[in-house]
């Protein structure tokens, strides 16, 4: 008899522990990344960089900002310095000298875990005021959900008004609301090692001054790069999501296809095109299909010497002097960033936009206060500067110009603007089942890279991710 | 009589007042009990029966079993299940012969030796899962890890092998980083059980004639049997909800070849906010676990 009781005891136990916990999430995303993912997706229009001089004066906000008084919570993605808390700290100060009654808790996120933590917190009843990141999840995810303010009203401002128009297009949801006030943008581009490419000749296939090249050329050029040796030279990277956006617009720019269609109601990636692409790379020596790493992985290794040419690569990854001086290798190699290869000269960059959402938790003085910050970071004339280039990235005004001047960076800040941010296409991850379709895309990659037919995976990915914008709708 | 009766109530009076003391001793771990683990479980149980999502306005929709029976059509789940099971087959046998054995030979070892063997198999299990990874993940890269530079250095491999990229290979690397995180607490639970083996009785034996072979298994291995069941369990259990090394290693990848039941539930209910279909995963899992939690007990039993 006791032991049928302990039987059934320990069977009721390990029932337990099982459903406990596929009942409250799993503990194990809790745990830290190990990986660089700050590549995430994001496109817009490209506008070319700014012309006329911002010559607002400086706005009178102790007045306005006096009469705030709230505790609001500002939770932020990795955006360049905005996931460094001396930065950041340093803005909110900014904030508070104007603002002076209300508090602002930051909790930094990473790409890894941050959407699991935003879930939870929102399923929990306690989501952030605020959260920095892109339409990808602000617009087409937490926002279609129902869950975010409407910011319509901060877009009605003098600076809201002048936000490029494909950027204002990529903040506004499906019901005409808008869910994010951004704040910066970025072109995601590709990078080669040029003193490799000089070793083995094969700088004559590129036009180094514009940072283009033919799909011809850049084929001919991986050629001669393994032919020289490095047997490893670029990398179609497919262990997950992370920085999955240089994979599609490799893929898509060689022969000039797309991802989506222009509604972004349909996903479009199995075309001739794109097949001929896919086979062209994976017949290529020296390119790898690579479901062992990721987007921040690839770069790691390129910055290692392992790969001659990223995918993964964008104004920030140029300007990043952690391991090496900016703009070189760990061995001192340097890094020329390059627009995607194509076969008409017309490369479309896959970009990134950012900022600031508000989560509806029900009260308007924080949600007012909430505003309030969003616009004084935004779009204040004293403090958005520093705000964009606490970003490392690009405005998304013409008219704030010069935000590098002076800088260490502002020749390849320059250069981007002057070559990469006028190419970028549009910006498809807010198409309805998202996720699933981006998960399909690197299984797809996955699958071709194990000997899969191309033409029938490329298919399977059309079938399924368009299966998914009908479940989401 | 009247004595009696007295000390009756008296006894009874204690009773009550033991068994009072005994549930506010209790108390404290019956609340978080019930609070992080009945109630939960209950609450997964039912929401496996709705199509319960993430929404403000999101209404969670009663659709009976829809949810089990999707489960069996979709190749996916069935896939991580085989491959969850492919995991408990051969981890669980694994993890209990090699900790039995590296067990039987340590344990007559001298206080500070058995020491060392006990802490050097032990520390993977209380080293972080995430720093683990990151060196596992280093061990089998597939442009500079070391499997591959001793594999072209001894010549048993020609090109470097993509350990985790490829799927022929990767499920079978996570079983291996699991194995060595797995062994470490039956290795201390088998050094312990074996060490408190009554010694007259193998002294009796080997003046009977016992050989080392009879020894083990007509005495020492009836009298761990208990530890063994142990030990099972909790190794098919953490088996059957490894997690953590799939999602830091391959998500799931290549193909789904790592996937397991655990990362789909999370993928489903943290990626695609599909909450009743991934808590209907979680109730299969249990029922899976349960049942082969019986079995073993049943098979221990017999013995």
């Amino acid at each position: 008899m006791k032991k049928t009781v302990k039987k059934v005891l320990a069977l009721g136990l390990s029932l337990i522990m099982v459903l406990s916990l596929a009942a409250c999430g799993s503990k194990g995303s809790d745990e830290p990344a190990q990986t660089q993912e700050t590549q995430e997706t994001q496109e817009e229009q490209a506008p070319a960089e700014p012309a006329a001089e911002e010559t607002e004066p400086a706005a009178e906000e102790e007045a306005a900002g006096g009469d705030l008084s709230a505790s609001i919570t500002l939770w932020t993605y990795p955006i360049g310095n905005w996931g460094d808390s001396a930065t950041v700290e340093s803005l909110i100060a900014s904030f508070n000298a104007a603002y002076p009654g209300v508090t602002v808790t930051v909790e930094y996120l990473d790409y890894t875990n941050g959407d699991d933590q935003v879930n939870t917190a929102i399923e929990g009843g306690q989501a952030p005021d605020i959260v920095m990141e892109g339409p990808e999840r602000l617009v087409a995810n937490w926002g279609a959900r129902g869950l975010m303010v409407d910011l319509s009203d901060l877009f009605a401002t003098e600076a809201g008004g002048e936000i490029y128009e494909s950027v204002e297009k990529a903040c506004k949801g499906s019901d005409g609301k808008y869910y994010e006030y951004p704040l910066c943008m970025v072109a995601h581009c590709m990078a080669i090692n040029q003193t490799m490419f000089e070793a083995a000749d094969a700088m004559q296939y590129i036009d180094a001054e514009n940072h283009t090249w033919t799909t011809d050329d850049f084929f001919k050029a991986v050629q001669a790069v393994y032919d020289s040796g490095q047997q490893n030279v670029g990398a179609i990277y497919c262990s997950g999501q992370g920085g999955d956006q240089g994979t599609r617009a490799i893929i898509n720019n060689l022969y000039s296809s797309t991802f989506t269609n222009a509604d972004h109601t349909a996903y479009t990636a199995n075309t001739p095109e794109n097949i001929k692409a896919l086979e062209a790379l994976y017949a290529q020596d020296g390119i790898n299909f690579d479901a062992s790493i990721n987007g921040g992985e690839e770069i790691t290794l390129f910055r290692n010497g392992t790969l001659a040419m990223a995918f993964c690569w964008n104004a920030a990854q140029q300007t990043n002097s952690d391991n090496a001086p900016a703009g070189q290798t760990n061995n001192g190699d340097t890094i020329l960033p390059m627009l995607f290869p194509s076969d008409d000269g017309k490369t479309e960059l896959c970009g990134g936009i950012w900022g600031f959402g508000i989560f509806d938790n029900g009260d308007q003085a924080k949600i007012d206060a909430a505003k309030a910050f969003i616009d004084f970071i935004c779009n204040d004339p004293g403090q958005v500067k520093e705000s964009v280039k606490a970003s490392t990235y690009f405005p998304v005004r013409p008219t704030l110009t010069g935000i590098y001047d002076g800088t260490e960076i502002a020749d390849t800040m320059n250069t981007f603007s002057a070559y990469f941010m006028p190419s970028m296409g549009d910006y498809y991850q807010v198409v309805p089942g998202w996720a699933e379709a981006r998960t399909e895309w690197w299984n797809m990659l996955q699958r071709i890279g194990t000997g899969g037919d191309v033409a029938t995976e490329v298919e399977t990915f059309d079938t399924n991710a368009n299966a998914a914008i009908s479940a989401a709708n | 009589m009247a004595k009696s009766s007295n000390m009756t109530s008296r006894s009874k009076a204690l009773v009550r007042r033991e068994t009072r003391s005994a549930w506010l001793f209790l108390l404290p771990n019956m609340i978080f009990f019930v609070g992080f683990v009945v109630i939960p479980m209950i609450l997964c149980i039912y929401t496996s029966f709705f199509d319960s999502t993430m929404g403000k306005d999101a209404q969670d929709t009663f659709i009976g079993f829809q949810n089990y029976v999707e489960l069996w059509k979709d190749p996916i789940f069935v896939r991580s299940l085989k491959n969850t099971f492919v995991i408990v087959i051969v981890s669980v046998p694994v993890v209990c012969v090699f900790s039995l054995w590296v067990a039987a030979l340590i344990y007559k070892m001298k206080g500070p030796v058995l020491s060392t063997f006990r802490c050097v198999f032990y520390l993977p299990v209380v080293t972080g899962s995430v720093a683990v990874t990151v060196v596992w993940k280093w061990m089998y890269n597939n442009y500079y890890g070391i499997f591959n530079y001793v594999g072209k250095g001894l010549g048993l491999i020609d090109n470097n092998i993509n350990w985790l990229g490829d799927e022929r290979f990767a499920l079978w690397c996570i079983i291996l980083i699991l194995l060595t995180t797995s062994v470490g607490q039956p290795i201390v639970l088998y050094v312990s059980a074996l060490g408190n083996v009554d010694v007259s009785l193998v002294e009796a034996s080997e003046v009977d004639g016992a050989t080392h072979l009879q020894q083990f298994w007509k005495i020492k291995w009836p009298l761990i049997m208990p530890t063994t069941l142990y030990i099972l369990v909790i190794t098919t259990i953490n088996s059957f909800q490894c997690f953590a090394l799939i999602q830091l290693l391959t998500s799931g990848g290549p193909n789904h070849s790592t996937d397991t039941v655990m990362y789909y539930i999370y993928y489903s209910a943290f990626k695609l906010y599909r909450y009743g279909y991934g808590n209907a995963m979680g109730v299969v899992l249990a029922i899976f676990i349960a049942l082969l939690s019986a079995v073993q007990f049943k098979l221990a039993k017999e013995k």
